[in-house]
C-alpha cells in the first residue's frame, strides 16, 4: 500500500490537469470500446469493409453523399 | 439511391506522382548513407578523419533520410493519394499540396547541409536546428489542414480507416514535434531546449516513441488498410477490427516512451507503466497483423504471381516481430540486458526495413502502375527486388540481434571474484564480424532501391512513350 499512497495535498495545479486529463482520456476509450464492439454496430462497420475496393465513380452513382 | 453525379472525379495526382518519385530516390540515397556509416563501425578507417564524413554526422542524416525523406515523402504521396480515391473528390487545395512538396524536399537538402557540419540539437530523430524545426511545423501543418479539409469536402459519407490513421499521425506528430522543438536560440544554427535534465529526457523519449508509434506505425498501418485491400482485391477481413486497432493504437502508443528510460534517473513507476503498456499493445499490433493477413483470405493464390502483393504481406509479418519484440525488450529484467546494445538496432531495423520500408516499396508499386496507367517496365525487376530486399533485412536483422545479444551478455559477466570477464574493448572486438555482416545486409537492401529506381524510371519512361504514340493523330 505504501507503493500507492498518495500525498494528494502536495499536488500541483500540473498533477490535477495531468489527473483530469488521464481519467477523461481514459472513460472516453472505454465508451469508444462498447461502441465499437456493441454487436448492434458490427454490420455497421464491416458493410465499409470494401471501400477501398470501389473507385470514386461508384460513390457518385450512388449519391453517398 | 439515385445518381446525383456522373461526371468522373478529376484528381489532382501531379503532386503525388512527384512524391512517388522523390520516396525512390532517397530510399535509395538513405540507404546508401546507412550502408557506409555501417561500414564506417565495421572499418573505421573510412572516416578518412574528415569531420563531415565521420559516424556522428552521418548516423543522423542517416535517420533523417530515411525517416523523413524516404517515408515522409510515401507517407504525403500516399496520404494525398487515399484521401481523394476514398473521399471521391479531389485535393481541397493543389497550391497547398505543392507548397508542402517543396517545403517538405526544402527541410531535406537544409538537413543535408547542416547535420555533416555537426549543426545540431542532439535530439534523436530530432536533430535539425530550430530554423529548420520551425519550417518542418509549418509544412507539417499545411499537409494536416490540405488532409483534413479534403476530408471534410469528402463524397461519402465515412472517413475511411486509412484516412483515421493519417490523420492522427498528421496530429500527433504536430503535437509532438512542436513541444520537444522548443527551445532558445542562441545563434541561427544553435539553441538551447527549454526543458532540462531528467525532463528533457521524458519529453525527448515521449517525442521518440511517438514518432515510431504515430509516424513509422499509424501512419503506415494506413497505408496498409488500403493498399492490402486494392492490391489484393479482397474486401478487408474484419472492418470492425481495423476501426478498433486505430483507438486502441492512438490510446495507448502515448504512454510508452519511458520504456526507453528504465534504470535512469525517471521515477521508477513511468519506466514500469511504459512496459506495462509496451505489453498490452502486443494485442492491438497483432490483431492489426492479421487483419492485414486474414484480408487474403480466398486470395493467397495471388502471392505466386503478384509480386507487389508480396511486398505488403511480408511487411505485415516484420510488423507483428518487432511488435513482439519491442514490448519484451520494455520489461525491465529484459531491458537490463538489452539497453545500450546492438539488439535495439537489430529491432529498430525489423521495423524500419522489414515493416516501414517493405509495405511502402508495396504502395509505392502499386501507385506508379495507377498514376502513369500502365504496367511495370520489368515484373521480373519487381520480383528480384522483393528477394533482394527481403534476404537484406534478414541478414541486417540476424547480425544486430546475435551481436546485441552476446554484447550484453559479455558487458554483465563477471567472474568468482565479482570481477568483469571482459573489457570494454574485447566485446568491441567480438562484435566485428557481425558488423560486417550487417554492412554487407545493408548492402543487399541498397542494391534492391537501385533496381527499383531503374524499374520506376524505365516504367514512366514507357508510359511517357506510350502517351505520345497515341496523341499523334491517326493520319499522320
Amino acid at each position: 500500500m505504501e507503493y500507492l499512497h498518495t500525498d494528494w495535498a502536495a499536488m500541483t495545479l500540473n498533477d490535477w490537469l495531468g489527473v483530469i486529463y488521464t481519467v477523461l482520456a481514459f472513460v472516453a476509450m472505454i465508451l469508444i470500446y462498447v461502441m465499437v464492439l456493441h454487436p448492434k454496430h458490427k454490420e455497421a462497420f464491416d458493410s465499409r469493409a470494401d471501400m477501398a475496393l470501389r473507385d470514386a465513380d461508384d460513390y457518385n452513382k450512388l449519391g453517398d453523399k | 439511391m439515385e445518381a446525383t453525379q456522373a461526371t468522373p472525379v478529376k484528381y489532382d495526382m501531379d503532386v503525388v506522382r512527384w512524391f512517388t518519385i522523390m520516396a525512390v530516390v532517397y530510399a535509395v540515397v538513405g540507404t546508401l548513407i546507412g550502408v557506409y556509416v555501417a561500414s564506417e563501425l565495421a572499418w573505421p578507417f573510412l572516416n578518412f578523419d574528415i569531420p563531415e564524413i565521420t559516424f556522428g554526422r552521418l548516423r543522423p542524416l542517416h535517420t533523417n533520410a530515411v525517416i523523413f525523406a524516404f517515408g515522409g515523402c510515401t507517407l504525403m504521396a500516399t496520404g494525398y493519394y487515399m484521401v481523394q480515391r476514398t473521399g471521391g473528390t479531389r485535393l481541397w487545395s493543389n497550391g497547398l499540396a505543392w507548397f508542402t512538396f517543396w517545403g517538405w524536399n526544402l527541410i531535406i537538402v537544409l538537413a543535408v547541409i547542416t547535420l555533416p557540419l555537426g549543426m545540431t540539437q542532439s535530439k534523436e530523430y530530432a536533430e535539425l536546428e530550430w530554423p529548420i524545426d520551425i519550417l518542418i511545423a509549418i509544412v507539417w501543418v499545411a499537409f494536416g489542414l490540405n488532409h483534413i479539409m479534403t476530408n471534410t469536402i469528402r463524397k461519402t459519407s465515412h472517413i475511411y480507416v486509412s484516412n483515421w490513421f493519417t490523420m492522427a499521425m498528421i496530429v500527433m506528430i504536430a503535437y509532438l514535434h512542436i513541444v520537444n522543438s522548443l527551445a532558445i536560440p542562441v545563434s541561427l544554427t544553435q539553441s538551447v531546449s527549454v526543458f532540462s535534465g531528467v525532463q528533457d529526457a521524458m519529453v525527448q523519449w515521449w517525442w521518440g516513441h511517438n514518432a515510431v508509434g504515430f509516424y513509422l506505425t499509424a501512419g503506415f498501418l494506413g497505408i496498409m488498410y488500403y493498399f492490402v485491400p486494392k492490391q489484393s482485391g479482397r474486401p478487408v477481413f474484419s472492418y470492425r477490427l481495423s476501426v478498433l486497432h486505430f483507438w486502441t493504437l492512438s490510446f495507448g502508443y502515448v504512454w510508452l516512451g519511458a520504456h526507453h528510460l528504465q534504470y535512469t534517473a525517471l521515477p521508477d513507476w513511468t519506466g514500469s507503466l511504459g512496459a506495462a503498456i509496451s505489453l498490452a499493445m502486443i494485442i492491438p499490433s497483432w490483431g492489426g497483423a492479421m487483419n492485414g493477413m486474414m484480408t487474403l483470405s480466398g486470395a493467397w493464390d495471388k502471392l505466386r504471381t503478384d509480386y507487389i502483393l508480396r511486398f505488403l504481406v511480408t511487411s505485415l509479418a516484420f510488423y507483428a516481430m518487432s511488435t513482439f519484440d519491442g514490448p519484451v525488450m520494455a520489461i525491465k529484467t529484459v531491458n537490463a540486458l538489452s539497453h545500450y546494445t546492438d539488439w535495439t538496432v537489430g529491432h529498430v531495423h525489423a521495423g524500419a526495413l522489414g515493416w516501414m520500408a517493405m509495405v511502402s516499396f508495396g504502395a509505392l508499386y502499386h501507385m506508379v502502375k495507377k498514376l502513369w496507367n500502365t504496367e511495370m517496365y520489368s515484373d521480373s525487376l519487381v520480383n528480384v527486388h522483393f528477394w533482394v530486399a527481403l534476404i537484406g533485412s534478414v541478414i541486417y536483422i540476424v547480425a544486430m540481434w546475435v551481436s546485441g545479444i552476446m554484447q550484453g551478455l559479455m558487458w554483465r559477466d563477471y567472474d568468482e571474484y565479482g570481477t568483469l570477464t571482459y573489457t570494454f574493448v574485447e566485446t568491441v572486438s567480438a562484435m566485428h564480424p557481425y558488423y560486417a555482416m550487417r554492412a554487407v545486409g545493408g548492402a543487399i537492401f541498397n542494391l534492391g532501391t537501385w533496381i527499383m529506381l531503374y524499374n520506376v524510371v524505365m516504367t514512366v519512361r514507357q508510359a511517357n512513350a506510350a502517351r505520345r504514340v497515341s496523341a499523334v493523330p491517326a493520319n499522320a
